[in-house]
This record gives structure tokens, sequence and C-alpha cells, in this order.
């Protein structure tokens, strides 16, 4: 209620041109969590007084709910201070850094609002299904009035437990409750079909009580058709996966589970963000896979590494995702065990943050170059990008489709992660009914949906819920919570702390040895799924679940919706199907053009077969444009099918090019090639580096200053994860951001070097920008700081300098200069080592802190003659 | 929640009891409660879970057993009363009782050890009423209505509390000498004391409710009298009606009905007035009791307590396995073997066995004739078959039969309301409402013999369908 009138003051001063000269404050009871606030600035309030959250929080410390020698100042500035962080948090997803941004930015949707209402109170906002009116909300009001000041009989509860977060009897209904979790577990432990329809029928049938917008549709019947005739439940599982959970926020006892279980049906399982381990690429002695048919790329790129990629079915690039949207994820120290640090590439103890978007999709472009680079790592991949449903996602699934990937998924706003912050997991995101539907209807008016497979996922549960999202155009389905819940999980909702007693959602050993999930359970969940689209299916009349997909035609609003607010409801949004003529298709018929045909690498495959069959060292010379693109990755997959990822002994295959490479060049390259460049190169260069030499030579005949000039683009070494580079010149912005282990010389760079490095050496023998080393958290990096001004340049939040005076440091950047030399023939590189007692003084050390910790506790280790203890425990 | 991974730090702590030599020879209760100290890191022990089944699918009362948890942990014992008095009206009785389903729903009982969810809830009550934090809370205002409620145990006594609270006029008939029902006559003093009832009684008397004892509705007074002066009337009689077993010798002496035996023991021990022929002492007797549920176990424990010589126990049903089958899979009250305080006493006990038929010399049973006996499924249902060559004699002196409960008593009052019944003799009622319009029964009069908490929740839901009737009908 306190929200409708004053966006309504701000668009009418707004529209005046008076806005400007008037702060609007608003007091209201209403406002406590962190959505609300931000609600109310993001409608036009420039200050907010919560005063009955105040006054509550006066009540809780009389009440000796607070520590009683708290002053009450403290208390209100401890609240004012979470809800900042929260309203904070919540603008850096958008991308916002200032208040004054954010305010009057409107950066909502309103799901259930009538068009009416939307237009003149939140002017601009989108609403696609329409619904309540003033009408209802004033109803709502007095309702919750009524409630609050109506007399109870004695001896019951004066407050409502409100069951919003733990489910409470009586109060706010959740879809997984006591009933469908235990229900489904009864299904999947002793194959009972009881159980299962118990189970869907609680689900599905929401008559009375209205959890989901699916809840409202109903199929329009036509002629069935007896069930025999439909397409059977081994080809239909074939279509489900399950959602990227990474091994890291899962245990691996559960990661493994689902990847058994889904590899025995043909479906597919997902990695999520975290890597994974090599051993798993093996199969088992009894014929298992626990090899994740969707690898997922994601923004860290931790464990991206050339073996990771060349053993997938499916890579999957996660712009968005539902979880813990645009915040990117952070894993403290603590939690970085010996085992998840060495799956991610980096050093136990240290933290490990991924970044909000990924370093190289600044545009378009930029995501079709990457699933190009994708592709070329793994000839015959199919690479999928995973967005969020929101208003405006079918324009970027179009971008997505002409990018040349294979499948898009439309992630919904339901489920995630259990460890996310509560106003992400309630308020972020919308249904995928509606992100779905929005990027069928885009696809197919723009005739490309033709060439691109759609999957969606977001709290899918039963058979019903995957004919509905097929007839509004899905053709793969994404099973998450689902899958842990047939695995033990019963929503306990202690992820966050690790604490989960079911060995599910933690890495503890205890815990993890109470892991009871088998790989049957989560089998015969897909099947008794598949079993109940069939018995749809042939009520509805389809004997191929293809010929669903697109038709939306078949759904209409339920007609009998008793619910007093749901009358004004309008799915029409929805349901609307294109116009569509003989020709465009409205599923997925044809596979996308295969674009690696002029790759440079097939040329040079040709000439390098001694090398790659029978390891010989082979030099080849070529020339270079810029329209070669990915130089090194089909490459680099030869040689590591053949030999693994240790590839080919180093520089065993020497490829010498000249001129201007394209994009990604030498990404993912594989130990044992080195790309010797005469001449410049585009953005990306050594994206994924995985073990292979990059060498960037300026031309002998170069009249400038190797030192003072841009040779390669930005974010060079983006994920790399082993390698070396040497770079006679330099490089732009982001050099070796989220780099975990390449050696790297350079000779001078652009702003926000070595961003989020968690591994490597990096070496600048001149410039850099600002803010170095923001995020850095492993690794070391060697300034050269003629001007003595790098301690401006650097962001020290978790660096410290040092100045190079051991001999072992000395050593080492001699050495590495010297190679530097050695392969680009660097006038910098001469001058550096002919003053080298002069000029060694002026090299800054860069050490992250909790890397140098880590680092001094397992040099201890390892000099200890009696037990060891493991690095992990004493940094904590 | 407690502690984060407080269960993994803590062990569940069993409530011990008074060690049995000592306790065989009284019939005062046995529990040694934990200490403040013990209770804490109990409390810590709770997840505080996402989604609590202890609350939402064990306890019938939906106690919000977490929250309760957290208060205790934190100190707040008598907002711990409140809350727990917010949903359940008798704590101090399921307490001691209930066989606590919300412990074998707790997510900790899956791979570990349950929270001491109904010790805590006994804690919670006893603290309250030794702080006296536990008052009569009656009505502000009166409505005007009349309520009959016939039988006063714990439906009929919920149903008396609620509506009063909600400013009705309620009077509870009890056939019986004092009040509480099965509470009183039929659970033995060293589970459930007493002076535990009475002094929840006077809380209720304080809050209006009259009750008239010794009388029998239906032959003391009629239901046309009930009629006239109550605006509507409320059966919760029990399900007194026992099963009985017609095998040849059953008119033997010294074969008694397991809930006479107990009641006869319950008013001795009450010192209440009762006919000397009713009395049943089982001292220096080999006694057998037929039926292994907790019925059979009370016989046991009383039997043990009157000196028996020997206590032998029978069940028809097979033994139960030690670990939860499947087809009471968790969160479902397991059907697994219990070794009950009376059993650790001293009984021998067999399962798997039929009684045939029963021998005596003169007038006075002196043997069973047993056998072995197996169940199996047979079209869908699951029959007994006798075991040939297993034949044996079971010598015995007295006989206690406690074979269930088959319904509420067909007595003349229910013939005379010309209620309905359902398929096995229940009251038949839609949303507590018998076929009689402004009659109303509730707990096992309508669902057969059942748990005490069962019969709270029965009895606060037709109270909201009497309120809620009485409203109405103004």
């Amino acid at each position: 209620m306190f929200q409708r009138r004053r966006p309504r003051f701000h668009h009418g001063l707004l529209n005046r041109g008076l806005r400007g000269e008037v702060g609007l404050i608003i007091e209201s009871g209403e406002p406590r969590e962190v959505m609300h606030f931000c609600l109310l600035c993001g409608f036009g309030a420039n200050a907010v007084n919560p005063y009955l959250a105040f006054e509550t929080l006066d009540y809780l410390h009389r009440d000796t709910e607070l520590p009683a020698d708290m002053e009450s100042s403290q208390i209100a500035d401890n609240y004012i201070a979470a809800i900042k962080k929260g309203i904070l948090k919540t603008m850096s997803k958008m991308g916002i850094s200032t208040l004054r941004s954010y305010t009057g930015a409107q950066l909502f949707e309103a799901i259930g609002l009538n068009r009416s209402l939307v237009d003149e109170y939140f002017t601009g906002t989108s609403s696609r299904i329409c619904g309540a009116g003033l009408a209802e909300l004033a109803q709502e009001a007095l309702a919750r009035h009524k409630a609050a000041f109506q007399q109870r009989p004695p001896g019951a509860l004066e407050l409502d437990f409100g069951g919003e977060y733990h489910f409470r009897h009586n109060n706010e209904e959740h879809l997984w409750n006591p009933t469908t979790v235990t229900r489904l577990q009864h299904a999947v432990k002793y194959d009972d079909q009881k159980a299962y329809d118990d189970y869907a029928n609680a689900v599905n049938l929401q008559a009375e009580k209205l959890y989901t917008l699916r809840g409202l549709f109903e199929f329009i019947e036509d002629k069935a058709i007896p069930i025999e005739q439909v397409e059977s439940a081994d080809e239909i599982v074939k279509r489900f996966c399950t959602g990227a959970m990474s091994h890291g926020s899962i245990s691996k006892e559960a990661h493994e589970c689902i990847a058994v279980a889904m590899n025995r049906i043909g479906a597919m399982s997902n990695t999520g963000e975290g890597g994974e381990d090599p051993c798993r690429y093996n199969p088992e002695p009894n014929g298992d896979s626990k090899n994740c048919a969707i690898k997922q790329v994601a923004s860290g790129r931790f464990g991206v590494t050339l073996n990771y990629l060349s053993h997938a079915k499916e890579l999957q690039i996660k712009i968005a995702q539902g979880a813990k949207p645009g915040e990117g994820g952070q894993l403290p120290g603590h939690k970085v065990t010996e085992e998840i640090a060495a799956l991610r590439y980096s050093t136990p103890g240290v933290t490990l943050i991924s970044p909000p978007p990924h370093h190289d999709i600044y545009s378009i472009e930029d995501l079709a170059q990457l699933i190009y680079d994708l592709k070329c790592s793994n000839p015959g991949v199919k690479v999928s990008v995973k967005l969020v449903a929101e208003v405006g996602v079918g324009t970027i699934a179009a971008g997505v489709a002409k990018g040349n990937a294979d499948e898009v998924l439309i992630s919904g706003h339901d489920g995630g992660t259990g460890a996310s912050p509560l106003s992400s997991i309630k308020h972020t995101g919308c249904p995928w009914e509606l992100g779905l539907a929005e990027t069928q209807q885009v696809l197919v008016t723009n005739n490309l949906r033709n060439r691109i497979r759609v999957q969606v996922d977001g709290q899918i549960k039963t058979g019903r819920d995957i004919v509905i999202a097929a007839l509004l155009g899905a053709e793969r389905f994404g099973f998450g919570t689902a899958a842990l819940v047939t695995l033990g999980c019963t929503l306990l909702r202690k992820c966050h702390e690790g604490a989960c007693p079911f060995g599910i959602a933690t890495q503890d050993p205890d815990l993890r040895q109470r892991f009871a999930g088998k790989p049957e359970y989560l089998q015969r969940f897909m099947y008794f799924v598949a079993e109940e689209v069939r018995r749809i299916m042939a009520q509805l009349g389809f004997n191929k679940f293809e010929d669903m997909i697109g038709r939306a035609d078949r759904l209409q609003t339920r007609t009998a919706i008793d619910h007093w607010k749901a009358k004004g409801l309008d799915f029409s949004a929805i349901f609307y199907q294109p116009y569509v003529s003989d020709d465009k298709a409205i599923r997925s018929t044809t596979p996308q053009a295969d674009k690696l045909g002029e790759h440079l690498d097939w040329q040079i495959l040709e000439k390098a077969e001694p090398a790659i069959e029978r390891a010989e060292h082979t030099i080849i010379e070529m020339p270079i444009r810029n329209v070669d693109r990915t130089v090194g990755a089909i490459l680099s997959n030869r040689i590591v099918r053949k030999y693994g990822e240790k590839g080919l002994p180093n520089d065993t295959l020497q490829v010498v090019l000249q001129g201007s490479a394209g994009q990604s060049f030498g990404a993912f390259l594989a130990h044992g090639v080195t790309l010797k460049l005469i001449g410049d190169s585009n953005d990306y260069l050594g994206k994924g580096l995985s073990g292979g030499q990059i060498i960037v030579k300026t031309p002998e005949d170069s009249p400038f200053m190797s030192h003072e000039n841009i040779i390669v683009g930005n974010t060079v070494l983006y994920g790399a994860t082993s390698g070396r580079v040497f770079i006679n010149g330099m490089a732009g912005e982001r050099f070796c951001v989220r780099n975990s282990g390449v050696t790297a010389v350079v000779e001078g760079i652009g702003d926000h070097g070595c961003e989020y490095m968690t591994g490597g050496l990096v070496v600048v023998l001149g410039k850099t920008g600002c803010n170095f080393a923001a995020g850095m958290s492993g690794g070391i990096a060697y300034v050269l700081d003629e001007v003595q001004l790098f301690d401006t340049m650097c962001n020290l939040d978790m660096v410290e300098l040092e100045s190079v005076w051991k001999e072992e440091d000395k050593n080492l950047l001699y050495d590495l200069i010297q190679q530097h030399l050695k392969w680009t023939g660097s006038a910098r590189a001469q001058y550096i080592l002919d003053a080298w007692s002069d000029i060694v003084g002026r090299f800054v050390k860069v050490v992250p802190i909790d890397y140098g910790k880590a680092l001094k506790k397992m040099r201890a280790a390892e000099q200890r003659d009696t037990e060891t203890i493991p690095a992990t425990e004493e940094v904590f | 929640m407690g502690e984060v991974k407080g269960f993994l730090k803590h062990k569940r702590q069993e409530v011990e009891h008074r060690p049995v030599e000592e306790r065989i020879h009284d019939f005062a209760e046995f529990d040694l409660p934990l200490t403040p100290e013990q209770i804490h890191q109990q409390t810590a022990r709770c997840m505080d879970c996402g989604i609590p089944f202890c609350h939402g699918a064990g306890c019938p009362l939906k106690n919000c057993i977490p929250d309760l948890n957290e208060l205790v942990y934190k100190g707040k014992w008598q907002q711990a009363c409140e809350l727990l008095h917010s949903t359940n009206n008798f704590p101090e009785i399921t307490g001691r009782v209930c066989p606590a389903p919300c412990e074998t729903s707790c997510t900790l009982s899956i791979n570990d050890e349950p929270v001491l969810i109904r010790h805590i809830e006994f804690q919670i009550v006893e603290r309250g009423f030794q702080q006296g934090w536990i008052k009569p809370l009656p009505a502000k205002q009166k409505t005007g209505k009349k309520v009959a409620v016939i039988g006063s145990g714990p439906a009929g006594l919920t149903i008396a509390q609620q509506l009063a609270r909600a400013g009705h006029q309620v009077v509870v008939f009890e056939k019986d000498e004092r009040i509480g029902g099965l509470l009183r006559y039929g659970i033995p003093d060293f589970k459930l004391a007493k002076n535990i009832i009475d002094r929840r009684i006077e809380l209720l008397m304080a809050e209006g409710i009259e009750c008239q004892t010794s009388v029998n509705v239906g032959e003391d007074i009629s239901a046309r009298y009930l009629k006239n002066r109550f605006d509507c009337i409320c059966l919760t009689m029990g399900a007194g009606q026992p099963r009985d077993l017609n095998i040849q010798g059953r008119g033997y002496e010294n074969i008694f009905f397991a809930m006479d035996y107990l009641k006869a023991q319950n008013k001795l021990c009450a010192n209440e007035p009762a006919d000397e022929s009713s009395f049943i002492t089982v001292k220096n007797k080999v006694v057998v009791v037929i039926g292994g549920g907790d019925t059979g176990s009370d016989c046991v424990g009383t039997a043990r307590r009157q000196q028996a010589k020997e206590i032998h126990q029978i069940e028809i049903l097979p033994k139960p396995p030690e670990t939860p089958p499947p087809d009471t899979p968790w969160p479902m009250w397991p059907r697994i073997m219990r070794t009950s305080s009376s059993h650790q006493e001293g009984c021998q006990r067999q399962w798997g066995i039929m009684t045939k038929k029963f021998s005596g010399v003169e007038t006075r049973v002196t043997q069973l004739q047993c056998c072995k006996v197996e169940r199996m499924q047979k079209n869908g249902s699951w029959k007994l078959k006798e075991l040939p060559g297993t034949d044996f004699t079971l010598k015995a002196d007295v006989v206690l039969l406690a074979t269930g409960f088959l319904h509420v008593t067909h007595s003349g009052l229910i013939k005379s309301l010309n209620l309905k019944l359902d398929d096995v003799g229940n009251i038949s009622v839609d949303n507590y409402q018998t076929s009689e319009a402004g009659i109303f029964a509730a707990g096992d009069t309508i669902t057969g013999a059942s748990l005490v908490v069962k019969a709270i929740d029965s009895g606060r839901k037709a109270a909201v369908a009497i309120d809620k009737w009485l409203q109405q009908s103004s």
C-alpha cells in the first residue's frame, strides 16, 4: 500500500520538471526487509523511515532478544548498516555503483498487478500477466488490519509465524512441504508408483491454493490416443538434465551420484562452476560414467582447462544465474579444502572469487566469439548459453541464436542454491513460464527458432510441468532441487553453513559419509516423470514428444479459478503464438552452421603430423590475418585427445606466424605447442591457456618502443591455468584476469591488471594502469616501478607490496627476463639485464595476503619431520 | 537453531529411570528429569529445519517445535510455555505418555538420534507450573450459549477448555466418580500420576467449566434432558468397547479385560471407594497378558508391582523388525520392536502366538492352549495361518485380555439420539457433526482407540466447528 502513493508523486513531479527540487521521504510501518527498501528507492524515495522496524528492535531489546549491554542507537545503526549492505548488493547485481543512479531507476518487473494500476502508479514498469487492482490491494490491506486487531481467544498466539522462509502449518504455503518431500522420497526409494502419484498430485492440483502460474493453466483436450502409441519413456528421459550444481556447493558423493544416474539413462548432468576431477573421465569398472556431459563455463573459469572442455558433450556458458545473479560468488578461504583447491587450480586456504561478469563477454559479438572458442576447443561439442527469465530475455536469446549457440537455457526464478541470500531467493528473476514464452515468441518471429534448442529449468517437479514447458516451446528440461530431494535433501536449509546432515550440501568429511543417495533413486524419478508425461501426451493426443513443442494453442487459463485475487490475471501474453507461414519453424529442426571450416588450424594440422603423431620436433611457418581467430585451439584438442592432459613435451611443435592475429589467439593451447607471433594480436590472447607457450614479438623493423606500445588486446590470459607467455610489448586492460597458474612476462599493461588472479607468476617490465591486483588472492606479480608510483596504481585491499631483496626472488626474476630476451629479442629486456644491479631495486613484488600465509604454512609443513598438518587447517 | 552442527557436538541424552529394583515397589512415576545444563545441550541439537517434519508431519497438534527448542535454548522458558500452550492444552500429559511421533519424524532420526522433543516439552510445562506461569484464562465475554460435553477424557476436556475460552458455558458430564477418563482410570500411576490431572482440572474449573461426575448420560439423565437445556451436545465417550476372545473356555473365572484390571488398581492407588469384588490382584500368581500393545505393557508393569509370580505376554502378530521396515519409512511411525519400561522390569514375551482355548479346574482358568501362527498375504489381505505341530500349553492363574478396542460402547445414549454409525461402529461425523444437528462427537468416539495427542487435536478442531455452528445458529 505504501508503495502506491510515492511513485505517483515521483512521476507527477517528473512530468512537471520539478523532481530535482524535491526530496521524497517515506515514513511507513511496512518496510523491514532489503527488498522493501530497494523497491522504495527504486521507485523514487530519497529517504525512508521504517518506524515500525525501529520500534520492533526496541521491543526485542527490552525482551532480551538482543544483548542487554547494547545501546539502542547501536542496534539501530546495525540494522541500517545491514539494510545498506543489502541494497548495495542488489544494486551491484545490476551493475550500478551509486544510490543516486538506482533511485528512480525502477529496475523491477511486476507480476500479478493489472495494467491500469501499474500505468497509474508504477509508470513504465512491465506487468505481463495483469492481475490485481486497487480493489484487491485494498481488500488485502483490510484483511491484514482485521487480523492484526482482531480479538484472539485466551491462550491463542498473538502473531502468526508467517512461514515465509521456513514451513509452518497454516501459514505460507510451499510446494516443497512435508508431503511432497516425503512422498517423492518414498517413491524413489521403494519404487512406489502410488507414492509418486501422491507427490505429483500434491504439486499439480493447485485448485484451491495457487502456487505457480502453471497451476492456473489447463490443457485443451482433443482426441485421446492409447498410451501404447506414445513415444517411449526411454526416449523422453533423454531430454532431461540436472541443474548446474557445482562440486563445492554440493559434496563429491552427491555430485558423482547425479552424473552416474543421468549417464545411465542417456540424459545429461551439469558440472556447475567448480571444475571437475579428471579421474572422472575414465569409466568405472562396472561401466558407469561419472563424467558430466554438460560442463559449465562460468565467469570464474574455475577448472576450465582444455582437458575439461575436451571431455564434454555440451559446454554451457553461464551468463546469468537464478541463484546469485550478478553477484558472482565467493568461496571463503576456510572452505577451500585441498580437494576443492586442486579442482579449481588454486591454493588451499585461499579465497576464491568469481567476477560478476564474464570479462570476455561485453557484447553479443563477444559472446559469439566465446561460443566459437569453445567449439574450437572441442570440435563437435554443443554450446549452450544460460540466461535468466526476465523481461527482455527474448532479445538476448535472439542474440544467442545468432551467435551460433546450439541451445539457450531459460532459468526461472524459483529454486537455485539454498546457500543464496534470502533476498535473492525470494525476489530475483521471474517465472520460467514468462521467460520461455517470450523467448519462443521472439525466436519464432525472427525466424531463428529452427536452428537453436531451448531448455528450461526452475523448480520443475512433475510430468505436467514438463508438458506445459514443452507446449510453451522447450525441448529440454532441467531438474535441480528435485534431483537433490531424491538423494535425501529435505530442504533443511543450512547449506550456507555446510551443516547438511545428509552429506549433500557440505564438504565436511564426517557429514559426507552420511550421504545415502543412490543413482537408482534419481533414475527412478526421471522415469516416473517420463511416464506421467506419456499419460498426459496420450490424453492430449500426441504420440511424439517433438510435436508438442511450441504448441501453446493447447493451453488456456483454467476456467474454474475461485481465488479472489486471481480473477484479473491474463495469460494471453504467455499463450500468444506469432503468426507463422509454412516455412517458419516453431521448434529446433536444423543444427547451427558449422563455422569451423575456414579455421587456420586445419592448415597447421596438415603440416604438424610429425609432431602430433610421433612427438617429433617440428617448426611451421605461415602468415596470419585478423580473421584467423582462436588459432591453436583445434590443434590443441587433437593433442589432448591423443596424449591426455600432459600434452606433448615442451616446445615439440613450434608455429611461427607473421601478421596480425585475430581474437583468442592461442586459446586453450596445449602443453608442447609454442605459438610465436611476429606482429600483433587482438583481444583474448591465451584465453584458458592449458600448458602451451605463446610468444609475441614486435617485428624487427618496427620503429616504435615496444614497452610503450600496445601489441596485444584486452583480457589476455583470461582463466588461464598453466603455460608461459612472453609479450614483447604492452597489453591492454585486465591483463591476466583470473589467471590460475600461467607465467607471463609483458612490457607494460593497462588498467585492472591481474584482477581476481589465484595463481601463476606475472612480470611487468613497464607501466601498469590503475587498480592493479583488484581481487587478487593468489599468485605473485613483479612490477618494474621506475617512477615509484606503483603503490598509487595498485589496489591494496588484498595484497601487500615488498621490494625484491631475497636472492631467490632476484634469481627468479633475472631468469624470466633472460628467457623473455631469448624468445623475443626484447630491447627492453636487454636494457634491464644490462643494468640489473641498478634496476633490480626498482622492482616491486606484489603478494596477496591470503596466499602469502598459505605458502608459509606449506613450506613449514614440508620442512617438518613429524606428522604434517594439512595447510588448510592452519590458515583457518 | 541452537548451534550450527550442534547435533555433531552433542549426542542425544535419553531420560533415565529409577532403577528397576527400586521402582517396582511403588506406583510412583520413575522418570529422572534432565538438568537444565543437559537440556540446554539437547536443545542445541535442533537444526531449525527449513521444513520441520516434527511440526509439519509428526505432531498431530502441530506444536511449534523448532521455535520451542530455540526459546528453551535461549533460556526463555516462559515464552516457551506460552507458545506450547497455544497448540497443546495438556502438555504435561503428552510430555509424559505421548509416544512422540515428533521424534520419529525429526530429520535427525534419519541417520542420527532425534532431538529429545518430548522431554523438552515436559520440562517446559513443569517449569511453568513451578513458576506459576500457567494461569486460568477465562473468557472476557460470555456468549450465552450452553454446551454439554459427555465424557471427560482428553478430547472432552480439550473441547471444554476451548469452548469456555470462546465464551460459551460448558458442563462436562462424566460417568465415573472423578474427571479424566482413561487418563485417570486407564493409564497406570507410574506412567501418569493422578495429581497431575487434578492440577490441570483446577485450572479448567477456574475458567468456568462445570463438571458433573457419577452421571451416566443415557441412564441417569436422558438425552432429551440435555437437548432441552443445552444449545448443543458433544460426545467424547471414548472407544471403550473391548475386543473379546470368544474361544472355548472363555467362561472360566480369572479371565479379565485389561481395562477392568487397570482401573481397579488405579482406584486403589487413589484410595477411591470401590466395590471390593471389583479389585483384581495377581500377587504370587502366574499372569498371562494376551496382547502386545501399550495396554498389555501397562498390565505387565501393574502385575509386577502387584508382585506376580510370573508374567507372560503373548502377541498374535509376528515380532517386529529391529530397524524400520519399508512399509513404515521416515517420517512415519516405524513398526519396530520396542521394549517398554515395564518389559525392562521383567516379562517373558512371545510373538506369533494364537490362543486356541482356555482350560481350567472347576471354575478357574489354569492354562492356555496355544499354537504358533504365521501371517501371510492372500488375495490382497492378511490372513493368519496356524503352523502345524506347534501346539503348546501355557500355565496361567490369571489371564488379562489386552486385545484392543473396537469402538465406542453402543449405549442407550447413542441409540436414543439415533446417531448414525460408520462401518466399524464409530459415531459417524462430517466435520465433527453427527447425523443429528447440534450433536457433535470427537476423539476416540469417532476414530476408534487412538492416542491422547490425537484426542486433544480432535477436540481442538471439534471446538472450532462447534463454535462456528453456535455462532451461526443464533
